[in-house]
């Protein structure tokens, strides 16, 4: 989760991810933040996210995001 | 049938009494006769069309149902014995198989749209270039109809064929629901473009009767009437003048025709919307929002995700993501981050799909060099703004330029519009050169005497025409301003007294009759995205 934390930090140091639980539909991430995010979370877990894990439910909060990373990773 | 003629509305009163009579088991059968009997009253020759990609998109649906569920228990049975790289190829090998199904639907219902929407222009250009080179050869033009809304139809049912594919649901097994679900009457002219999963359960659930929702709908489309034909096309006289003679209006008047065309784009596009929006409501259908306040956007990717946003969204889920999440783009940021460094790099996979993005929404728009270029323009701006984001907010910052104020939100809004403004000159002028030549007039012969010495009377309206198209436009501005902060205002009208309630409903009907037509052998014009 730190990893997480810090990777979105980084990406977008003004939003308030430990609270925001949605930073797809509040249009607080863009389709520009989430194709960033993506490459991030590609390389540091190792994982493979295709265009049919970008949904908003998948997306939406720090947690969700981590649950998307932990499915990719057992599949 | 026009959305504003009186056909429409006694089509859409037969339409809703049949289906609210109707059995509820049954209402979704008489929904689906209903819409095939309205693009049937649009033209008998487009049936044709709709069929080949109902039924290519359902069975291509059908099949890929099939496999991913027969995958699905195989692979159940067999995940013990595999390790992480035989799942890894197992998938990849199914995700190939899935490809052998969907590609073809694809480039069956996109070539049919190929075809019917841009061979003669790849001909025209073809010949052109035959000629330039003195080869005596000739690509045969034909001139083909557009089906009514088959851009849309299209997109909407080759949207829920990938979402099948992604495993996002599971196919529509019934044929005739499946035709329901893209062909809805409302919806099919000029969209908003639906996503199974949000519209099919509303078309095949028993809507039941509701006088609150039918009020609603029916306020809802006399907005979009006032949209259309009292400010839309009222303006509309104004932008056929002068972009109808650039010549010999040139300098000012130039800039007038682009701010009052995006009046009258706007007041046409969403007021077609709202009209549709109103209809399906009646229905107990909600379509998805296709506009949010565009003109209020404080950017130009702001301004896209407030206009024609169901395009967009498709654009975003169908084309930009796949693009920029592939195996090339993600190798293209990584060379990108070795080469031009880690910003730059990091931003490749997003700037160049965003780009083919606009360059297919450009061209969604119509076979013309124009709509290319309206593509690039967009593409252009989009791509310069991420580039000197930061650098901006550096600068801001260093000149303490404060960004959380009116006057800033001011600015911005103001900046967005004269660059949309900008941009519709180049889709609504006859070609790319002329629009180049008006723009080139703005700029050198700027005279504002015009605005106020009378010269607004020579575009083909007069005083009192010109004072309706202000005053309706200030409504439309207003509306949208308390929308935007927040007030829903049919509800918030329908809680006022009675006496208040009907001296509004009854100015709105006024203005409707007194100051939507022009005279008696006026026919309102044609609702310009139902041509795309």
């Amino acid at each position: 989760m730190d990893t997480l934390l810090k990777i979105l930090v980084e990406l977008r140091p003004d939003v308030d991810f430990e609270d925001n639980k949605e930073l797809v539909d509040s249009g607080e991430l863009d389709s520009f933040d989430i194709v960033s995010l993506v490459g991030e979370l590609c390389e540091a877990y190792e994982i493979e996210i295709g265009a049919e894990d970008i949904v908003p439910e998948n997306f939406n909060s720090v947690e969700a995001i981590m649950a998307m990373v932990v499915r990719l990773q057992e599949d | 049938m026009a959305f504003t003629s009186v056909q429409f509305v006694v089509f859409l009163f037969l339409a809703a009494t049949s289906y609210f009579l109707t059995p509820k088991r049954y209402r979704w059968v008489t929904l689906f006769l209903v819409n095939y009997i309205f693009y049937f009253m649009a033209g008998a020759g487009y049936f044709i069309y709709l069929l080949a990609t109902t039924i290519t998109i359902y069975l291509a649906g059908v099949k890929l149902g099939n496999m991913s569920a027969k995958n699905k228990a195989d692979f159940a049975a067999a995940k013990g014995e595999l390790d992480k790289e035989q799942k890894k190829a197992w998938k990849g090998n199914f995700t190939k198989k899935k490809r052998m199904v969907l590609i073809p639907a694809l480039l069956f219902n996109f070539g049919i749209l190929a075809v019917l929407k841009y061979y003669n222009f790849v001909g025209a250009n073809l010949n052109a270039l035959l000629e330039r080179f003195s080869i005596g050869a000739e690509v045969p033009v034909y001139s083909f109809l557009l089906p009514l809304g088959i851009s849309f139809y299209t997109f909407q049912s080759v949207g829920y064929l990938i979402d099948v594919y992604r495993e996002k649901y599971e196919p529509e097994r019934n044929l005739a629901k499946f035709a329901l679900f893209i062909s809805f009457f409302p919806q099919i002219v000029q969209g908003p473009i639906g996503r199974y999963h949000i519209l099919a359960e509303q078309l095949y659930r028993p809507n039941t009767f509701s006088y609150e929702r039918v009020k609603f709908g029916i306020q809802l489309m006399f907005w979009g009437a006032f949209k259309k034909l009292v400010i839309a096309d009222r303006a509309g006289v104004i932008v056929d003048t002068i972009f109808g003679y650039p010549d010999t209006f040139g300098g000012t008047y130039v800039a007038v025709a682009a701010f009052v065309y995006c009046i009258q784009l706007y007041g046409d596009f969403s007021g077609g919307i709202d009209i549709a929006t109103g209809a399906a409501q009646v229905l107990g259908i909600q379509l998805e929002k296709n506009f949010e306040r565009p003109y209020l956007a404080t950017s130009i990717p702001d301004f896209w995700r407030r206009w024609h946003i169901t395009l967009g969204a498709w654009f975003r889920d169908y084309v930009f993501y796949p693009l920029s999440l592939s195996k090339f783009f993600m190798k293209v940021g990584k060379k990108g981050r070795k080469v031009f460094g880690n910003y730059i790099g990091k931003l490749l996979p997003v700037l160049i799909p965003q780009f083919i993005v606009f360059f297919l929404i450009g061209i969604w728009h119509g076979a013309e060099w124009k709509y290319i270029a309206f593509g690039f323009y967009n593409g252009t701006l989009i791509v310069l703004g991420i580039l000197f984001d930061q650098p901006l907010k550096k600068l801001m910052e260093k000149f303490h330029i404060k960004t959380e104020c009116y006057s800033w939100r001011l600015f911005q809004v103001l900046r967005t519009l004269i660059l949309v403004a900008l941009g519709k000159i180049i889709t609504r002028a006859p070609g790319v050169s002329a629009s180049a030549f008006m723009v080139h007039s703005m700029l050198s012969n700027w005279d504002g005497d015009i605005l106020i010495n009378g010269g607004l009377l020579k575009l083909g309206l007069d005083v009192q025409d010109l004072w309706v198209l202000l005053f309706s436009s200030l409504v439309l501005l207003t509306v949208s301003l308390m929308q935007e902060s927040g007030i829903h205002v049919r509800e918030t009208l329908s809680k006022q007294n009675l006496l208040f309630r009907w001296i509004i409903y009854l100015a709105a009907i006024f203005s409707l009759i007194l100051f939507g037509v022009y005279g008696l052998n006026y026919n309102a014009s044609d609702f310009i995205y139902r041509g795309f």
